[in-house]
């Protein structure tokens, strides 16, 4: 009852986090991405973009690219318009302008693994392959799974005005001709001075400098093990190394249509080949649940 | 006492009933509702109670209702919808429908243009669910094959309902025998909704604050763009979406579906390298 009480007080106040009942105006800017995809790097990209007088660090990045689970609608209605905003919304029809990061998701696996070790919702002794199969089913998070989630906004938003797709894996291979495609998309003016300082104030360095002494001002960090560090590896193809065969097969058999479409090799030429010979056939391959 | 609408809790037992607006969603609540709830009257002011709403039923009745629950939405994708039927129905019936629904909800005036409504139709300007093939699509990338998910055609129900209600029926896991089916459409048909609809339209969200001369059980049939949609609209909608009709077996009119472009065969968007 207190609960619900101090629930109510906090919404009429505008402090409670909207999430994805979030009020959304029409010149906004979504920055999307299935969690684990990069998606902190870009906000701290295109903050360092769009304030180049400010440095940003953990502890003020979210009030310059907020996010609707850990902001008060109070502050995301009091932003300046018009807003960029981070997400891991699967498809929200109301979103009108959209930056989609994707990631290769037998990268993204391992990150999340490791990730919710370090926020204690599992334990290091939970087996890698244990987690592909949860993290297959959609139950790592609450975002749907990763073939449903960049399917929901890539099967419906792709080649439509208002929408840019980047890979995480061309962003780590060259990350000022990346940025440049958001300060297009934005229309911002950017000199390639202040793209170079971004890029270089939101180095892997500098962002692992500044987790050392802000984790606890930063949502993603705060009150999980310092042990174990946010900003990772924070490079791509990692999983060759880190992820067992059989779960990259299992990964690859749930959603090699789209990890070839964007243009990830399959490690299983067994998949690659099943995939070529229905080409030719028509969409239920494409899609993404589980097959009866 | 209040519509709980995304907040509301989700059991794992709960099953969704979906589909863009005007698809035949409010028909197949009734279906449903005289399937699953033999003994009661179904009518325009309990659906809400016996197929709830969460933008409508308020939280309260939620908390009471039974388990399991078949819940109604138009929402586009949500992974947190443990089952889902899915109702699609033909776009271009879809925008007669919804033009009409509109006149009679006061959102547009009489003599609306047609074309002005398609072209907001398309961009997915009429209601907060996306548009109709941002609906169709994000449900069927995902969910479609997936024991958890059936999908309905309106054409198939309107063709053969007893057919189709079996087919919920065994999806829901109530009794699917002839008897019970047969008296759950019998309930359902669009005569006696329209006979309901006259007597109850005060006591109910769905028609209360709208203009009575305008019915909203309309003319529950397939098919009528045909006679009612300019060639020059339905191009237009064939053209945006021509690959998902393809796809749930709606014949094209204006655009051959095999010399559509080769990658709408898929719900593929054409490829980024």
């Amino acid at each position: 009852m207190l609960k619900r009480a101090m629930v109510e007080a906090k919404r009429v106040l505008g402090l409670h986090s909207p999430g994805r009942n979030l009020a959304v105006f029409p010149d906004d800017t979504f920055l999307v991405s299935f969690p684990k995809s990069g998606n902190t790097w870009a906000r701290f990209l295109i903050a360092n973009l769009v304030r180049p007088e400010q440095k940003i660090d953990f502890s003020n990045v979210n009030s310059i690219i907020p996010g609707p689970e850990v902001t008060s609608n109070r502050a995301l209605i009091r932003l300046p318009r018009p807003r960029i905003i981070k997400s891991h919304q699967y498809f929200d029809p109301r979103y009108p302008r959209v930056i989609y990061i994707a990631r290769d998701p037998r990268d993204v696996v391992v990150s999340q693994y490791h990730f919710q070790r370090k926020r204690k919702l599992i334990v290091d002794d939970v087996p890698l392959p244990a987690f592909v199969d949860r993290f297959i089913a959609g139950q790592t998070c609450f975002y749907g799974s990763w073939g449903e989630h960049v399917a929901s906004w890539l099967a419906t938003r792709h080649g439509q005005p208002g929408f840019l797709l980047l890979r995480y894996e061309d962003m780590v291979a060259d990350t000022p001709r990346e940025l440049a495609k958001v300060v297009a998309f934005l229309n911002l003016d950017a000199t390639p001075a202040q793209l170079v300082q971004a890029v270089e104030r939101s180095s892997a360095d500098t962002m692992r400098r500044l987790e050392k002494s802000q984790a606890q001002q930063f949502s993603s960090t705060k009150n999980t093990r310092q042990d174990i560090a946010f900003v990772r590896a924070a490079k791509a193809g990692g999983w060759r190394e880190s992820l067992p065969e059989a779960s990259v097969l299992q990964l690859e058999e749930a959603w090699g249509r789209w990890i070839q479409w964007l243009g990830y090799e399959l490690l299983s030429a067994e998949t690659a080949r099943k995939l070529e010979v229905r080409a030719g056939q028509v969409p239920p391959d494409v899609l993404v649940g589980p097959r009866t | 006492m209040y519509p709980p609408k995304r907040n509301l809790k989700i059991w794992p037992d709960d099953v969704y009933l979906v589909s863009f607006p005007k698809s035949g969603n409010t028909w197949t609540r009734f279906l449903i509702a005289n399937l699953a709830h033999a003994n009661e009257t179904v009518g325009f002011e309990n659906i809400h109670r016996l197929v709830p709403d969460p933008f409508v039923t308020w939280k309260r009745d939620f908390d009471r209702m039974s388990r399991p629950r078949i819940i109604k939405s138009h929402e586009c994708f949500e992974p947190r919808y443990p089952r889902v039927m899915y109702i699609v129905r033909d776009p271009r019936d879809v925008v007669i429908s919804q033009y009409h629904y509109h006149r009679k909800c006061n959102k547009i005036e009489d003599g609306y243009p047609m074309k002005t409504f398609v072209e907001r139709f398309l961009a997915g300007q009429t209601c907060p669910h996306g548009s109709w093939g941002e609906n169709v699509t994000t449900w069927l990338t995902s969910r479609h094959n997936d024991p958890r998910f059936l999908l309905l055609r309106y054409e198939d129900m309107v063709a053969d309902p007893h057919r189709e209600m079996t087919r919920v029926a065994r999806f829901l896991g109530v009794p699917a025998d002839g008897d019970r089916v047969a008296q759950a459409v019998e309930r359902s048909a669009a005569d006696r909704m329209r006979k309901l609809e006259k007597a109850q339209a005060d006591k109910s969200s769905l028609t209360k604050d709208s203009r009575k001369e305008l019915s909203f059980v309309r003319a529950a049939k397939s098919g009528g763009w045909r006679s009612e949609l300019s060639e020059q609209f339905a191009g237009q909608i064939e053209a945006k979406w021509g690959h998902i009709m393809t796809f749930l077996g709606y014949a094209l009119a204006t655009r051959d579906a095999a010399s559509a472009e080769p990658e709408l065969a898929s719900f593929m968007p054409s490829g980024p390298r």
